[in-house]
């Protein structure tokens, strides 16, 4: 009991710092690009780590299973937003390259 | 503990709200708004109100959200070079003469300051036994459902819901008025983007059955025809926005009565009801529980097209000058 409740606490530690480290990103990096990484950084790993803390916290499988298609939807939502922005704004940049690959 | 998070979510909410009106630009007000709209559907599971918390996140913060940045969108397309000088205009009626603002400012503070004594009043004068909510448990067997809030909504005050559909509705038919009911035409944006027409193909039925699940399962726990028809509706603006709007392959009428069948039906079974000696909306507590599922049905397809039909069409009407002007590729 004891050691799932460590468990429990270190991964919430870490899904929080990765957090931490994104929102950090997100307000400190130079550029569109970087600012993303950082960001789908915090979504994809942070929340993943909170998604496992809690799917140990509750311990059931059904509520296991629902948590964790939370987190893959987010990562799915994330990613796809993450590489709209990010071409959007290649495009804004160089919107010559685009006809060239065409 | 839990009280220390109470306090910090209600300074956080007042402060995203307060910020979300008094930022200058308008990028900024949009996302404090979406912040704004989190917060607030957080403050209302901590409040036990998970029906509302769902509504809250789904409709004012995602559907107005998605709304908002549209409107941004198309504003920063079509006003970009005179961004400078909107901000100049705004700041020039900001300093411009003081004594004009006075008015709305002695508004502002007899509107706050009824505010403040009306949610004192009602934090004051909490009926003892906690108002009707003994009244509605009591009734809950006869509601046809197991959830006091759906029973609340659908069956003891129907009326009310029966309204907020219209109102949706009413909210298309001014889009439409402004707008007309154009013919859908395929948006030209990133249609032809590979992966985010997979992730929308992908997305679609899960999000189809998701929304079906909320539905069914408003009859014992929080969901119902309103969050449903978010999902619904997020579906066709999803689709919408990958290249395939779902208008153009329905006719017209059909589009038109999926719009009404919501408010439609509700009105029918109402006036049923009353034909055969009831009052309105008084169902009869044997089929209590089947109309209620197909009530809420219809008004969840009726308010998901609405919201779908109110994205598209004012999507539609601002490409429509963009396209006249740009010279094609």
């Amino acid at each position: 009991m004891m050691i799932k409740e460590i468990i429990t606490v270190i991964l919430l530690v870490v899904g929080c710092f990765f957090f931490l480290a994104g929102t950090l990103g997100v307000l400190r990096f130079p550029d569109l690009f970087s600012r993303l990484h950082a960001l789908t950084k915090a979504d994809n790993l942070g929340l993943g780590f909170i998604a496992a803390a809690m799917a140990l916290h509750i311990a059931s499988p059904w509520a296991a299973l629902k948590i964790f298609s939370i987190w893959f939807f987010t990562l799915l939502a994330s990613s796809t937003s993450c590489y709209l922005i990010a071409r959007f704004q290649k495009e804004k940049d160089q919107p010559s390259s685009r006809k060239e690959e065409e | 503990m839990s009280i220390i998070i109470d306090i910090l979510l209600a300074i956080l909410t007042v402060y995203l709200a307060l910020q979300s009106l008094l930022v200058h630009r308008l990028t900024q007000n949009v996302f404090l708004f979406f912040a704004f709209g989190l917060a607030l559907a957080l403050a209302w599971v901590r409040l036990g109100a998970v029906d509302v918390a769902i509504t809250e996140a789904a409709i004012a913060s995602g559907f107005l959200g998605v709304l908002f940045l549209d409107a941004l969108r198309d504003f920063s397309d079509t006003s970009s070079k005179k961004w400078d000088d909107l901000e100049l205009v705004r700041n020039s009626l900001h300093s411009k003469n003081p004594k004009s603002l006075f008015l709305p400012r002695l508004a502002l503070v007899l509107g706050l300051l009824l505010f403040l004594f009306i949610s004192l009043e009602a934090i004051w004068k909490i009926p003892d036994g906690g108002g009707l909510t003994a009244a509605a448990e009591a009734m809950l067997p006869e509601s046809g459902v197991e959830h006091p809030v759906t029973a609340v909504l659908l069956n003891f005050r129907a009326y009310d819901t029966w309204l907020e559909i219209g109102v949706i509705l009413l909210g298309l038919l001014a889009v439409f008025t402004v707008g007309g009911i154009k013919i859908y035409r395929k948006p030209q944006a990133i249609t032809h983007d590979p992966l985010l027409r997979q992730v929308i193909l992908f997305s679609t039925p899960i999000l189809f059955l998701f929304g079906a699940f909320i539905l069914y399962f408003g009859k014992s726990g929080p969901g119902g025809a309103f969050q449903a028809a978010v999902l619904w509706g997020a579906i066709g603006i999803l689709l919408y926005l990958g290249g395939k709007p779902i208008f153009t392959v329905i006719p017209r009428w059909l589009l038109r009565l999926i719009l009404t069948i919501g408010l439609g039906f509700f009105l029918l079974l109402g006036f049923l009801i009353i034909a055969s000696g009831g009052a309105l909306f008084e169902y009869p507590p044997a089929y209590a529980g089947i109309l209620i599922l197909i009530v809420e049905t219809l008004a969840a397809i009726s308010i998901a097209a609405a919201l779908t039909a109110i994205f598209a069409n004012l999507n539609q009407m601002t490409e429509e000058p963009k396209e006249s002007n740009q010279p094609i590729e």
